[in-house]
């Protein structure tokens, strides 16, 4: 039963799999229909091995929709509940009106101890190509060093922190969203040490639920999307929690508010992913 | 009304005055008693052991031995739920057997169950407690049908003590307790731990398999703790049993 | 194996003070979290019974969705691939690995991987395989085995860990968890710039898709996905979920069941390599399905516990594995998950681990999707009977047939009675013959001189 590996699935495998999985179909077999009253612990419906009639409910749909089991109403403050659970994930909040995301940026850089920055400005979030060069001229104003597209070994030696847009942002767990793309790389938002992301409030969504139950989202999703919620970290070592394992250790939101409004309850938003 | 009393073989070797606990508060709450002599066991060990035939013939004698009285009930909340859930799917094969079965099930109750859901006794307002005393659940009554609200009682009869886990297993398990006895010791270690993390003195329970568990372990390790069924603290409380003495009051 | 194997790993288990310490430590920490966690969430009760749902749904339809996955994969770029069991998925993976000139492979978390001892033939093969979740790493220097299967290293102290590195790697030593991991991470940064091969599990798979979902914590993961020139994904086939929308359902319960977090700190999507214009990322993406004994779980009784994410919180809730490890079970998948996995997936060699259980239910309790565990112990066991219906443990057939006698019984009590001997304050410390077993660790009530029936028929039957 081997496939080639240079082709797809030969027809021939995938066909004997599916004709195994087709002659186990269930209705027949055992098994709860859960979402039913929750069935007794121990109740041994197959003692004797004994065959069950089909039961209809092991064949149901599921709701298509579970916008039901938000945990963030769809009237809430997004920033706010999003600043909340980031900064309980670890991710670092600020936020900043109008202009004041350059000096933001510029002092968590400083405070980062940042020299080799790395900017990834992307057309769709909230750090463009304009914004990347007037950050840029700051940096190189102050005695650091701005980079754009590293090589490989820049990009694991020489870089200290990274500026990137996002493609989205969840409210309820604080995560920001990073997605692949001709101008986003893999591995800005994963390799250097730290990490600096900008968001524009409105691309801010409340729940999980409402992130993936967009349609567009199915329909263009990239290669590689991340949910990235706070920093890497790890508690392998005695339960004890420890940052800044192989992705960055220190991650920073800022909130490039409007000239005006506090990014409050809005109309839903499409996120680009 | 008429209560066929279902000891268990437990109760019935080991603690006797349960069972006598159980028959005076019945009679106290206006319920004629009866003890079919021909009971044994329910054969919840086999089952859990996966000797489903054996099971199925002690639980196929049963229903014989209980036929015909309208209420079937039994101090044990894990021998309840082998009658009540367990029983009819072992005898699916034989429609006869079946058919006795379920309506065994469904006349049978647990001790505490029938107090409150059939005879309307408002437990909590009749206990008394003499001492600091914690509850423990046993593992195979927790889901919610069989479930007595020891907690509940004990927290309208006193400042409620809270035992360090309280869903945590006492380790007895059936045949588990000598086939796997290490394991089984070893969790009896950590319940124990969990027990006395609530300072109290008596430990309530509705389940003689747990309780030779525990207080044989209490006991091995000299901790200062008794252990009581809810059957017992309420015939002491209704003033139906003297306070213990002795192993056979 | 006989059947006091069992029974001699586990009480061997529980005498490893030391390790028995750190898994009490670490899994009432979980419990604690996971409960947090939990109560903090809108809707959980609802959460878990919709996700069994979908799971269950999944598992009934499995080849439609299936069949929809490789659509969707293939049509975005993977390759996908069809394992019917270990072998195959082995000799997949070696044979793309050497047709490519792979030499240097990174591997994220994945026991689908332990299960079908991939490591082991890719090494045969001339690759090098590194292990870079860090508790796997640990593991893989010290050529131990994980005993946990979302914390590989539960059962080690930062001392050993310590001097794992110092071996291994020639470093200072040093206790301190944050120094060790920067040990490690320095280590394996070298590897991922080197890497050509990347291997990793698969937790959730969407049909509608056709993306594979990663959740993970150290960005080894991701690393694993986005460096190498092959990324080759294993996927057991029960994986599968179908819609993106369904994914946030488990996505809410599978870190809070795990380590208590709302959400590990990457969840990474992945639909197909790398496209025309991205930078980085692999050039090929392979999907190996793999059967194993799954699709003839899915025929079977215990169809449900295919419903598994693979979330740990049944061994974190379980009192049997937090008083014997991980290793004692002597199985890829241990805790209640491996109980009844492993005599499934592994017939013969594991068909006596569903003894290991007191049935408690604490197993069920914390599943996210809703297995009942205990049940399936239940059926297994019973079918064990049935398979060796000579050979009972202790003397269930005779003592059913005793039960069955009144009058045997009721001897039968005064049996026991005569060899419980008691101290004076009844209790026995010690028992004869079978009573050993239970006397070796607590002691015995002694049967009181008259039972209840005798109780009844001398004073209480005709007492007013």
């Amino acid at each position: 039963m081997n496939a080639d590996p240079q082709t797809p699935a030969p027809p021939a495998a995938l066909a004997t799999l599916l004709a195994r999985l087709r002659a186990a179909s269930p209705g027949d077999a055992g098994g709860d229909a859960p979402g039913a009253a929750p069935r007794p612990r121990g109740q041994p419906a197959e003692a004797r091995s004994a065959p069950r009639p089909a039961d209809p409910r092991d064949r149901r749909a599921v709701p298509a929709d579970h916008r039901d089991l938000r945990a963030v109403p769809l009237d809430a403050d997004r920033v706010a509940v999003f600043t909340a659970a980031a900064t309980a994930a670890g991710l670092i909040v600020h936020h900043a009106r109008g202009t004041a995301w350059l000096p933001t940026v510029l002092a968590v850089l400083e405070k980062l101890g940042a020299r080799r920055i790395l900017l990834e400005p992307a057309d769709t979030t909230a750090f463009r190509a304009a914004d990347a060069e007037v950050l840029a001229a700051a940096l190189r104003a102050a005695g650091r060093e701005p980079l754009v597209r590293p090589d490989d070994d820049t990009l694991f030696e020489g870089v200290d922190a990274a500026v990137a847009g996002v493609a989205a942002a969840i409210a309820e767990t604080g995560t920001l969203v990073t997605a692949s793309g001709p101008q986003t790389a893999r591995g800005t938002s994963l390799v250097p040490p730290a990490l600096v992301l900008l968001v524009d409030p409105a691309q801010i969504v409340g729940d999980l639920l409402d992130y993936f139950a967009d349609p567009g989202l199915a329909t263009a999703l990239p290669a590689n999307l991340n949910l990235i919620t706070g920093p890497s970290k790890t508690a392998d070592i005695e339960g004890v929690l420890v940052t800044g394992v192989h992705g960055p250790g220190h991650v920073h939101g800022v909130l490039r508010g409007g000239g005006g409004e506090p990014g409050g309850p809005n109309a839903p938003r499409t996120p680009v992913f | 009304m008429d209560v066929a009393l279902f000891v268990t073989c437990l109760t019935d070797t080991f603690y006797p005055r349960v069972g006598t606990a159980v028959v005076r508060v019945l009679r106290h709450f206006g319920c004629r008693v009866h003890f079919p002599t021909g009971q044994t066991c329910c054969g919840q060990p086999a089952y859990n052991s996966g000797f489903h035939a054996e099971a199925a013939a002690l639980l196929r004698r049963m229903t014989a031995v209980f036929a015909g009285y309208e209420h079937v009930v039994t101090p044990s909340a894990s021998c309840a739920t082998m009658v009540k859930r367990h029983g009819p799917a072992l005898l699916a094969d034989d429609p006869a057997a079946h058919a006795a079965a379920l309506d065994l099930a469904a006349r049978t109750q647990e001790f505490t169950r029938f107090l409150r859901d059939v005879l309307h006794v408002n437990i909590a307002a009749h206990l008394r407690l003499r001492e600091p005393a914690t509850y423990h659940y046993p593992c195979h009554a927790r889901a919610e049908y069989e479930a007595a609200d020891l907690r509940g009682w004990l927290a309208a009869a006193g400042p409620p003590a809270e035992p360090a886990h309280p869903d945590l297993c006492c380790g007895f398990g059936g045949l588990f307790a000598v086939d796997l006895p290490e394991v089984s010791t070893a969790m009896l270690g950590d319940k124990l731990d969990s027990l006395r993390a609530a300072g109290a003195s008596l430990i309530i329970s509705n389940e003689a398999a747990c309780t030779l568990q525990l207080e044989g372990g209490a006991h091995r390790r000299g901790l200062p703790l008794r252990f009581q069924h809810i059957a017992e603290v309420l015939a002491e409380s209704l003033g139906l049993l003297p306070p213990d003495g002795g192993a056979d009051a | 194996m006989t059947a006091s194997d069992l029974r001699a790993r586990l009480a061997a288990g529980t005498r490893a003070a030391r390790v028995v310490a750190a898994v009490h430590q670490a899994t009432w920490r979980k419990v604690a979290q996971r409960d947090a966690a939990l109560a903090a969430l809108p809707h959980a009760a609802a959460l878990r019974d919709r996700a069994a749902e979908i799971r269950a749904h999944v598992l009934a339809r499995l080849p439609d969705y299936l069949e929809q996955f490789v659509a969707q994969a293939t049509a975005r770029g993977a390759q996908v691939h069809c394992a019917p069991d270990a072998e195959a998925a082995v000799r997949i993976i070696t044979e793309l690995a050497v047709r490519r000139g792979l030499r240097l492979a990174v591997k994220a978390k994945s026991m689908t991987s332990e299960e079908i001892g991939l490591n082991a033939a890719l090494e045969r093969a001339g690759l090098r395989v590194v292990e870079t979740d860090l508790g796997e790493f640990i593991v893989q220097l010290d050529r131990d085995r994980p005993s946990h299967i979302i914390a590989p290293i539960i059962h080690k102290d930062r001392r050993q860990v310590a001097e794992t590195l110092v071996r291994a790697l020639g470093c200072r030593y040093t206790e301190d968890p944050t120094e060790l991991t920067q040990i490690a991470r320095r280590h394996l940064r070298d590897i991922f710039r080197r890497c050509d091969l990347g291997i990793t599990g698969v937790n959730f798979a969407v049909a509608e898709t056709g993306t594979l979902v990663l959740c993970t914590n150290e960005g080894n993961g991701r690393m694993c996905v986005s460096r190498p020139r092959v990324h080759v994904a294993l996927l057991g086939i029960e994986k599968l979920i179908p819609r993106l929308a369904d994914l946030p359902v488990l996505l809410k319960l599978i870190a809070r069941a795990s380590t208590g977090q709302p959400l590990g700190a990457y969840t990474t999507l992945i639909t197909g390599p790398r496209r025309p214009g991205d930078p980085d990322g692999p050039e090929e993406l392979h999907v190996v399905l793999l059967d194993h004994g799954r699709s003839r779980i899915l025929a079977g009784p215990h169809r449900d516990i295919l419903r598994c994410i693979r979330c740990g919180a049944c061994l974190n809730a379980c009192p049997v594995y937090r008083n014997v490890g991980g290793h004692a079970y002597a199985s890829v998948y241990p805790g209640p998950i491996g109980s009844v996995l492993a005599p499934l997936l592994d017939g013969p060699s594991h068909a006596d681990l569903p003894r290991a259980s007191s049935l408690c239910g604490a197993c069920l309790d914390a599943c996210p999707v809703k297995i009942d565990i205990p049940q399936r112990l239940v059926a297994l066991r019973a079918e064990h009977r049935a398979r060796r219906p000579r050979a009972p443990r202790v003397g269930v057939r005779l003592w059913a047939w005793v039960m069955r006698r009144p009058w045997l019984y009721r001897l039968g009590q005064r049996v026991l009675r005569q060899m419980v001997r008691d101290d004076g304050d009844g209790f026995a410390r010690r028992g004869p013959g079978w009573l050993a077993l239970w006397t070796a660790g607590r002691d015995l009530r002694r049967p009181p001189a008259r039972s209840f029936r005798a109780l009844w028929n001398e004073e209480l039957r005709d007492e007013r």
